[in-house]
């Protein structure tokens, strides 16, 4: 067991330095761009994962928060001149804080009907934004004033310095994962996930930890949506409360592997892996191909293994190691 | 003044019963079979497309072809449940969400790619027809489609009361299991259940051609509408879905009517929303009346 336990941290040590080296060896801003995205969603997906995943709290609202974040910070900056590292702690705040009446309102519905509302509130927050032009820009949006290399304002010459703010994000992501998975909230999450009304009949406060875990992924989720807006200069209500980012958020945990710590990054790897290739193959004017193959892949794991790609990762180990003794035994 | 409402009213009422169409198959879905079918928008969209392509290519009046859509889509329902659905009943949200959800992304994006984004209307001898009562009018092809609609209401409800099928349908939204000892096969009324629920989406499709485009993401419009009124009228509540839709289409046309062009999507959210602030469990009672 220990040599396991060894093993994993040398394979994460491992993970980490190729995660560092990656930006130097790589120079393409093409490959980098990539990079960034698979990092950035890996973030986005891990956010959602902690209620998506650990809770079974199935949003696909989560565009709401990646877009409070990110108008947070650019009204900050644009109106007041706050650097947006500010303005990225004050739109994780926001948002945290709006979690709470969306989360009041939402969680009185369960299930699918949970999602739909999640959907709404997301919906009825991008029609805000494309109505108020006062404090927001309305629906043409604003671009974002490019200073440079301002490292301060979060804004830098290389897409390498934009990597590391993200590995940095996700780090950060997967680090809080991790302590919540090996505390008394993750197994109260994990309770409420199998079945709610059995956990608060042995005490679990449902609605408090739901609270508290949605306060949590929405602060994250809204981190995200400030680099991203930094990342490319330009924010409008379309961007910033796309339904694609919260179908993506949940998509990429489920395909990785739903309430498990590695699964937003690897279903990421693989979703942003296969579109790259789907793109340089048949050029980007097809619309619509991409999400017809990450539906495909949706379905195709939902129909043969729920459990993602981790559960698929974790099954061939341990059929590995079953296997393992039992050739000794043969050979000799 | 009184004039302007009454006719914002007449618009909320005609397109409330296309929506009663899509959300009466939300409900009954949710009542049966017990999951949220996310892709109800898309075959609304799917029945558009039959009856532009057999309205452009044979010349079939878009109304005719209802008997057209309606059969296709009740077979492509039946076959869902059969094929995809089935599989992933049980006690688990996740796979029951995001199979229909997938589906929904899957046939969204293919029509995207096999018809482009393009907008695509079917133009009638009716479609710029109306009947005028004093300085109110009637669109013709609203009228045809809302009484039409309210006939596959009338009948689907009649269905359920009246016949055994619709009866042992009743029954499995009660009560699984009980019905499943009184000798009901769930599969087959799950099935039924799902066929007509396309069905009447394909129906509302067919009925919105004469007077709405078909474009790939037209589903979304119609499928937000139906969640909204299936949450208002009550989960699993037939009558209640009717209620709730012919209610949301009149708010909808009042909020476009006075507050604004683009502002009925934002009176349909804060319908919602005020739902669940004050009456989660939606304004009907009990379920599958």
């Amino acid at each position: 067991m220990a040599d396991v336990g060894k093993r994993k941290w040398l394979a994460l040590a491992a993970a980490a330095l190729v995660a560092l080296a990656l930006p130097q060896m790589v120079k393409s801003s093409f490959a980098l761009d990539i990079f960034i995205r698979i990092l950035l969603f890996s973030f986005i997906g891990a956010a959602w994962n902690l209620m998506g995943g650990y809770a079974k709290q199935l949003s696909l609202g989560h565009a709401a928060y990646f877009g409070l974040g990110a108008y947070t910070s650019t009204i900050m900056q644009i109106d007041f001149g706050i650097s947006p590292w500010i303005g990225m702690v004050a739109g994780g705040i926001v948002a945290a804080l709006a979690s709470l009446p969306i989360g009041w309102l939402c969680f009185r519905l369960r299930g699918p009907y949970f999602t739909i509302a999640t959907i709404a509130t997301a919906q009825a927050l991008m029609l805000i934004f494309l109505k108020f032009r006062d404090f927001a820009w309305g629906a043409e949006g604003t671009t974002i004033p490019n200073l440079g290399s301002a490292p301060l304002m979060l804004q830098f010459e290389t897409k390498a310095s934009y990597y590391y703010v993200v590995l940095g994000l996700l780090a950060l992501a997967l680090l809080i994962t991790w302590r919540i998975e090996r505390s008394w909230m993750g197994y109260y999450l994990v309770a409420i996930g199998e079945d709610e009304d059995a956990a608060e009949a042995i005490g679990v406060n449902a609605p408090r930890i739901k609270r508290d875990i949605y306060m949590i992924s929405a602060f994250l989720t809204a981190l995200a949506g400030t680099f991203y807006v930094q990342y490319i200069y330009f924010i409008d209500p379309a961007t910033a409360f796309s339904f694609n980012i919260s179908i993506e958020a949940a998509l990429v945990s489920i395909v990785g592997g739903i309430g498990t710590l590695w699964g937003p990054v690897i279903g990421t790897v693989v979703l942003e892996t296969t579109s790259t290739l789907l793109q340089s193959w048949l050029g980007s004017s097809t619309g619509g191909i991409q999400l017809t193959v990450y539906s495909l892949i949706l379905m195709a794991i939902i129909l043969w293994r729920p459990t993602g790609l981790m559960g698929l990762f974790n099954e061939l180990w341990q059929r590995r190691l079953d296997r393992k003794p039992a050739r000794m035994r043969t050979s000799s | 003044m009184l004039e302007t409402v009454a006719q914002a009213v007449i618009n909320g009422l005609l397109i409330g019963g296309i929506y009663a169409l899509v959300s009466i198959g939300v409900t009954l879905i949710f009542g049966v079979v017990k999951i949220v079918n996310f892709a109800q928008g898309e075959f609304v969209m799917i029945g558009m497309y039959i009856s532009y392509f057999l309205a452009t290519y044979f010349g079939i009046d878009p109304i005719v072809s209802l008997l057209v859509s309606m059969p296709v889509l009740f077979v492509t329902g039946v076959l869902i449940q059969h094929v995809l659905i089935r599989r992933v009943l049980g006690p688990n949200d996740m796979p029951q969400i995001f199979l229909t959800f997938a589906l929904s992304l899957l046939l969204l994006n293919l029509a995207l790619l096999l018809f482009s984004a393009n907008y695509r209307t079917v133009h009638t001898s009716y479609s710029d027809e109306a009947f005028h009562f004093g300085g109110l009018y009637v669109p013709e092809a609203k009228l045809i489609a809302f009484v039409v609609a309210m006939a596959l209401s009338g009948a689907l409800w009649a269905f359920l009361r009246t016949t055994d099928l619709g009866k042992a349908m009743r029954a499995a939204a009660q009560n699984r299991d009980v019905a499943t000892l009184m000798g009901i096969n769930p599969n087959r009324v799950f099935a039924v259940a799902f066929g007509a629920a396309l069905a009447l989406a394909g129906a509302a499709g067919s009925l919105l051609m004469p007077f709405y485009s078909a474009y790939p993401f037209v589903g979304q419009v119609f499928v937000l509408m139906a969640f909204v009124a299936v949450v208002l009228g009550t989960l699993g509540n037939v009558l209640g879905a009717l209620v709730a839709s012919l209610m949301m289409g009149v708010a909808e046309s009042l909020g476009i009517q006075f507050v604004g062009a683009d502002s009925g999507l934002i009176v349909v959210f804060a319908m919602l929303l005020l739902t669940l602030a004050f009456r989660p469990q939606g304004l009907g009672g009990g379920r599958m009346r």
